[in-house]
C-alpha cells in the first residue's frame, strides 16, 4: 500500500517528506464502533493494529475525532503500558513558523525587479516582536515579508496540522498487536423523527419512525458498528427548566418493548455497518405501524382572568396511544412527530409538528399540531363583584363558536384557580365541569355544526 | 494514474472489510412538483413579506422516475430546495423500501478544499514582478493556519497578499456543491420506478393582502384580495401545483436548516510577519454585486389591483378544508421560481356590507381618540361567508375616476360566520372628551362626542368598569359587548351628543 501511494504522488519533492502522503480518503480508523447519545455526546471505540519496538515509543493517533474530549481517552492493548497521554493542539500557522525560527538560520529570496533574477541570502531571526528583526552577515534589518520571499530549512517540531493526540506507551514485547482506543467525543447526535399520516375519517394513523444521526465532529466515520442510546446520559441537572403545562390526555405508559436495553436507556442498533460521514444527517428506519387508532380534540387553555375581544383558535389535538393493544406498540424516542392530512386530490399535506420526550409503550399522547381555523373560544370577564370582606364573585363567559360542517367537542381548560388564594369554588355553571387539579376545572363543551354555544360559569374567591 | 486510485479504494475497501460498493444513480429533477407554502409563523400579520429574509416554509412533493440497477444502489436527488429540512424527507415508491437516508453538507469550499489536502501535493503559482512561476509543494498546516507548505527548497508560506496562489490537482472525494440528499435502497432486479419525495424546506413565505374600494356612500365595498406567495429558495419549481396553506401550524424548534455549516466560515491565508501585515496592500474591494431588489421581481404592487375591477377578473385560487386548516390552490399549474414573489387572486366580492364606524374606549377619566373602524360580517347574506386568512388590508375611497388609500388596517384569520374588523385609521374630525364631578359620595361622568364632518357618523364607546363599580343612571340605553357596557350612538352632521352616567361602587352585603 506504501508504496503504491508514493508512486501516486510521484513529484518533484524534498525526500525528506516527514510521513507518506496519505492516499486520498485513506483513513488511519481501524475497525469503529460509535454509540450516540441523544445529548451531543458519542462513545468512539477504534480497534487498531500498531506495530510496536519493544520499551518505550510515541504513537500518534491521526483520524480520532476533532471534537474529541481528550480527558476521556483511554488506551487498551496486551502488553501496553501506557506512560502519558498527551493532546497537542498548538497549531502550525505561519506566525507560528516565524516565531519557533528565532535564532536559527533561514533563507531569504529577492527578486530583482529589472532583470527577474533571484539572489539568495542566509539570514538568522534574531526577534520576532511585532515585526521580525533578522540578522544578514553583518546587517540587521527589519524583514520585510512583502518583498523577499522566506524560506525555512524545516517544520518545527511540536507544531500541528490539526490538534493530535500521542500516548507514549511501553511495551514488553516487539511486534504487532491490536489495541483499543475509547474516547467521548461531542458532535454527534441523534433524535427521532415520526412521519404520521392522519386519516381523520377513519380515526386511524400510520406511523414510520425515523433514527436521525447528525455528524458535525469534523471527522468521518468509515464503517462504524453504530449504536444509538435513548437517553441523554450525565445532563440529570438539565431536565430542570420551564416546562409548558401539558395538554389533558398524556400519561406516561407502563409496558416494556421488546427491545434491546442498557440500564435505564433502550438501544437501537443499526444493522449494518455503515459510514457517518462529517457534516452529514443519515436516517435509517426503525418504526412502521399502520392502522393505529387516533382520534382528533380541541382544546383551550384561558388563563385566569383571561379575556378577548376576539374569538380565539381552539388547539388541534391528535390523541394517540403508544399502548401494544391499540396503539404503535413500541417505545418512542425522543424526537419529532410530523402530521401530514390528505386533501382532496389525495396527496399528503403537513398539518403540523411537535416534539415528544422519551416516550414508554403504553402511555398516551396528546400533541398540539395547530390552531384551528373554524373551531374558537371568545372568553369574557362579565362581572366582578364585591360580596364583603375577601370575597368576590366572578362570572364569565365562554363563546365557543364551530363553523365546520361537523359538531365538535371542544375541551376549556379554566386556570389560575389556585394562584394566591385556595379556596376558589365554581358557585354556578351552565355545563357540568371536571376539577381536574386544584388549579384548574375542565369543560367539555359540544358545538353543534356551524353554531355556537355559550358557557357561563360563576367563580367565588378571596379576591 | 486512474487504475492506480481505484484499485487503492478497492484494496482499502477490502482491508476494511466493506460490504460490495452501492451503485450511485443520480436523478437530476423532477418530472412534476407540487408545493404547498406556509407563512411564516413569528411573522405580525402588519409586517409585510421581506423577500430577503423569508421565514415561512413549503411542502414540496416531486416525482421522479428513476431507474434502479438490481443489488444496491444509492439514489442522489438532485435540484432540491436548498432549504431542505432532510429530517422530514419521505421516500415512497421504491419497491424494497428505503435502507437509509442521507443529506450530504460537506460542502466543496475554500477551506473544505485546502483541508481536505493536507498532506497532499498542491503547486503553488507565484507572480512576481511579471512572471509566473509555479513549483510543487504539500500542504502541512491546517485551515486555521494557512498557509504553510513544504518545497524542494524548504518550509514556506504562501504569500498573504495574493501574489501566489494554490492549485490543487482534484477535488477530493466526498465533497459536494450543494447539500445533497440521498437514499440508499436494495432491488431484487433493475427496473425503472415512479418515486414521490416531499420534504418541508425553508424560505418560502405567503400573505393574504385585501383591497376594499368603498361605495354607495360607505355603505359597501369592493373586496379584492390577493395571494402573494414568495419562494427565497435558490431552486426554481417548474409547472408547479401550487397551494398556500392558511391557518396556524405548529412548528418546533423554528430554526433554518443546521446543515451546509462548512460554507461560512472564513478562510484566508495568514501572513508571515506583522511588517508585512502593515505594509499590504489589498486590491479594491469590488463594489458588493447589486442585490436583486423589488424592482427584479415581478411582484405587482397591490395598488396595482384596481385592473380587476376594470377589465377582466382574473382567476381566483380555489379553497379546501385541511384538517383544521385551510388550503387554497392556484388552479393551474405555475412556476414558482427561485428568489421571486408571485401573486394570485384569492377573492373578488362586489358591494359587500360594511360599516364605518368611529370607536373609542372609556378607562376612568380616560378617552381614547376615536379611531375609524370597517366592520363587516363573514356571512353569505352579508356578501361574504368563507374563511378569510389573515392578512392586511388597504381601503380606498373613489375620487373622480380613480381611488385614493384612506386607510391600511389587518385582520387575523376568521372564520365563517365571525363579525371581521378593520382598524383603518386615526379620526381627525371626531373627537370624544370626558368630564367628571365628584358629589358626595358618587361620580357623575359625561362623555361628549363632536363630529365636525358634513355627514353623520355612527360612533361607538366600550367603556372599562373597574373591579367592584357599577354604572348607573345612563341617559342613554346601553348595550353590552366582549363584557363592557357599550355606548353606539349616531352622531349628526357638525353636531355633538353627550352621554351621562354615574359610577357607584357596589355596595358590600
Amino acid at each position: 500500500m506504501r508504496w503504491l501511494a508514493l508512486t501516486l504522488v510521484a513529484i518533484p519533492c524534498a525526500a525528506e517528506a516527514q510521513t507518506a502522503v496519505p492516499a486520498p480518503d485513506q483513513t488511519a480508523q481501524g475497525e469503529v464502533a460509535v454509540t450516540i447519545y441523544n445529548n451531543n455526546l458519542a462513545l468512539v471505540q477504534d480497534r487498531r493494529t500498531l506495530s510496536l519496538a519493544i520499551g518505550r515509543t510515541r504513537q500518534e493517533f491521526a483520524d480520532v475525532s476533532a471534537s474529541i474530549r481528550p480527558e476521556t481517552v483511554t488506551l487498551n492493548g496486551a502488553g501496553l503500558t501506557v506512560v502519558e497521554q498527551n493532546f497537542d493542539y498548538d497549531l502550525l500557522t505561519p506566525e507560528k513558523l516565524m516565531e519557533k525560527a528565532i535564532g536559527r538560520t533561514i533563507t531569504l529570496v529577492r527578486t530583482d525587479p529589472g532583470t527577474k533574477a533571484e539572489t539568495r541570502e542566509e539570514a538568522r531571526v534574531l526577534a520576532n516582536n511585532n515585526g521580525t528583526v533578522v540578522q544578514i552577515g553583518n546587517r540587521i534589518e527589519v524583514l520585510d515579508a512583502s518583498r523577499v520571499r522566506v524560506i525555512f530549512p524545516s517544520l518545527p517540531p511540536n507544531l500541528r496540522a490539526r490538534p493530535t493526540l500521542s500516548v507514549t506507551l511501553e511495551a514488553e514485547s516487539g511486534g504487532a498487536r491490536p489495541v483499543t482506543l475509547n474516547y467521548l467525543s461531542t458532535g454527534l447526535g441523534w433524535k427521532a423523527d415520526y412521519v404520521t399520516l392522519f386519516d381523520e375519517a377513519a380515526g386511524k394513523i400510520d406511523v414510520q419512525g425515523w433514527v436521525t444521526l447528525t455528524n458535525n465532529s469534523g471527522t468521518t466515520f468509515n464503517n462504524a458498528q453504530t449504536l444509538l442510546v435513548a437517553g441523554a446520559v450525565g445532563d440529570a441537572n438539565s431536565q430542570r427548566g420551564y416546562r409548558p403545562r401539558p395538554i389533558p390526555g398524556n400519561s406516561p405508559g407502563t409496558e416494556t418493548v421488546n427491545r434491546e436495553q442498557l440500564g435505564d436507556f433502550y438501544v437501537y442498533p443499526i444493522a449494518a455497518r455503515t459510514t457517518i460521514a462529517n457534516a452529514q444527517q443519515k436516517q435509517v428506519s426503525f418504526l412502521d405501524v399502520s392502522g393505529a387508532p387516533a382520534a382528533k380534540a380541541y382544546f383551550y387553555r384561558n388563563n385566569w382572568l383571561g379575556a378577548s375581544a376576539q374569538a380565539l383558535s381552539a388547539d388541534t389535538v391528535l390523541r394517540f396511544s403508544t399502548s401494544r393493544d391499540g396503539g404503535l406498540g413500541d417505545a418512542l424516542p425522543a424526537g419529532t412527530v410530523r402530521v401530514y392530512m390528505r386533501d382532496a386530490r389525495g396527496a399528503p399535506q403537513f398539518i403540523g409538528e411537535n416534539n415528544i420526550g422519551h416516550t414508554p409503550m403504553g402511555s398516551r399522547l396528546a400533541l398540539k399540531t395547530g390552531e384551528a381555523f373554524d373551531v374558537k373560544v371568545q372568553p369574557t370577564v362579565e362581572k366582578r363583584e364585591a360580596l364583603g370582606k375577601d370575597k368576590w364573585r366572578t362570572t364569565m363567559t365562554y363563546r365557543f363558536t364551530n363553523a365546520r360542517p361537523n359538531p365538535v367537542v371542544v375541551e376549556l381548560a379554566q386556570s389560575g384557580l389556585d394562584n394566591w388564594w385556595h379556596d376558589t369554588r365554581i358557585e354556578s355553571e351552565s355545563l357540568p365541569s371536571e376539577r381536574t387539579s386544584a388549579d384548574e376545572a375542565l369543560w367539555k363543551v359540544t358545538v353543534p355544526a356551524n353554531g355556537e354555544v355559550t358557557l357561563t360559569v360563576a367563580f367565588l374567591t378571596r379576591y | 494514474m486512474r487504475p492506480i486510485r481505484a484499485l487503492i479504494a478497492l484494496l482499502s475497501a477490502a482491508l476494511a472489510g466493506a460490504p460490495a460498493l452501492a451503485q450511485p444513480v443520480t436523478s437530476p429533477g423532477p418530472d412534476s412538483v407540487s408545493v404547498a407554502i406556509y407563512a411564516d409563523p413569528d411573522r405580525w400579520v402588519d409586517t409585510p413579506i421581506n423577500p430577503a429574509w423569508l421565514r415561512g416554509y413549503a411542502l414540496i412533493s416531486e416525482k421522479r422516475t428513476i431507474t434502479i440497477p438490481k443489488g444496491r444502489a444509492v439514489i442522489r436527488f438532485e435540484g432540491v430546495a436548498g432549504g431542505i429540512l432532510p429530517e422530514s424527507a419521505i421516500v415512497t415508491g421504491l419497491p424494497d423500501g428505503v435502507r437509509e437516508k442521507n443529506l450530504d453538507a460537506d460542502l466543496l469550499s475554500a477551506r473544505s478544499l485546502y483541508a481536505r489536502s493536507l498532506g497532499r501535493p498542491v503547486t503553488i503559482r507565484r507572480t512576481r514582478g511579471g512572471r509566473t512561476v509555479e513549483e510543487r509543494a504539500i500542504i502541512r498546516s491546517g485551515p486555521d493556519g494557512a498557509a504553510v507548505l513544504e518545497t524542494r527548497e524548504g518550509i514556506v508560506a504562501v504569500d498573504c497578499r495574493g501574489s501566489e496562489a494554490l492549485i490543487y490537482d482534484a477535488v477530493p472525494a466526498g465533497l459536494s456543491a450543494k447539500p445533497t440528499l440521498s437514499v440508499e435502497t436494495e432491488a431484487a432486479e433493475a427496473r425503472q420506478v415512479t418515486v414521490t419525495l416531499s420534504y418541508l424546506a425553508w424560505g418560502f413565505d405567503w400573505q393574504a393582502n385585501y383591497v376594499a374600494t368603498m361605495r354607495d356612500g360607505g355603505r359597501s365595498a369592493d373586496l379584492f384580495a390577493w395571494v402573494t406567495l414568495a419562494n427565497g429558495d435558490v431552486t426554481s419549481f417548474a409547472d408547479a401545483a401550487t397551494m398556500v396553506v392558511g391557518g396556524r401550524v405548529n412548528r418546533e424548534g423554528g430554526g433554518a436548516p443546521v446543515s451546509g455549516l462548512d460554507d461560512g466560515e472564513p478562510f484566508e491565508f495568514q501572513c508571515l510577519s506583522h511588517v508585512e501585515a502593515r505594509e499590504e496592500q489589498y486590491a479594491p474591494m469590488p463594489e458588493p454585486a447589486p442585490m436583486a431588489d423589488s424592482g427584479e421581481r415581478d411582484a405587482i404592487a397591490v395598488t396595482g389591483m384596481r385592473m380587476s375591477l376594470s377589465a377582466s377578473t382574473p382567476i381566483t385560487v380555489v379553497r379546501e378544508a385541511l384538517g383544521d386548516l385551510q388550503l387554497y390552490r392556484v388552479p393551474h399549474r405555475t412556476t414558482v421560481a427561485a428568489q421571486s414573489q408571485k401573486q394570485v387572486a384569492l377573492l373578488n366580492r362586489e358591494a359587500v356590507p360594511v360599516d364605518v364606524i368611529y370607536r373609542s374606549y372609556v378607562s376612568g377619566n380616560y378617552v381614547s381618540p376615536p379611531e375609524l373602524l370597517l366592520r363587516a360580517q363573514n356571512r353569505e347574506a352579508r356578501g361574504l361567508g368563507l374563511p378569510l386568512p389573515r392578512g392586511k388590508v388597504a381601503v380606498f375611497e373613489p375620487r373622480g375616476d380613480t381611488s385614493l388609500l384612506i386607510g391600511e388596517g389587518s385582520i387575523g384569520d376568521k372564520a365563517v360566520g365571525e363579525e371581521v374588523e378593520v382598524r383603518v385609521a386615526q379620526a381627525t374630525q371626531v373627537h370624544a372628551s370626558k368630564r367628571l364631578a365628584v358629589i358626595g359620595g358618587r361620580t357623575d361622568q359625561a362623555l361628549t362626542v363632536t363630529n365636525a364632518n358634513p355627514f353623520p357618523v355612527r360612533f361607538e364607546a366600550g367603556i372599562v368598569v373597574n373591579d367592584g363599580i357599577k354604572i348607573g343612571g345612563a341617559s342613554a340605553r346601553l348595550g353590552r359587548k366582549d363584557g363592557r357596557p357599550l355606548w353606539a350612538v349616531q352622531v349628526p352632521a357638525n353636531g355633538s351628543v353627550t352621554l351621562t352616567y354615574r359610577t357607584d361602587p357596589v355596595r358590600r352585603r
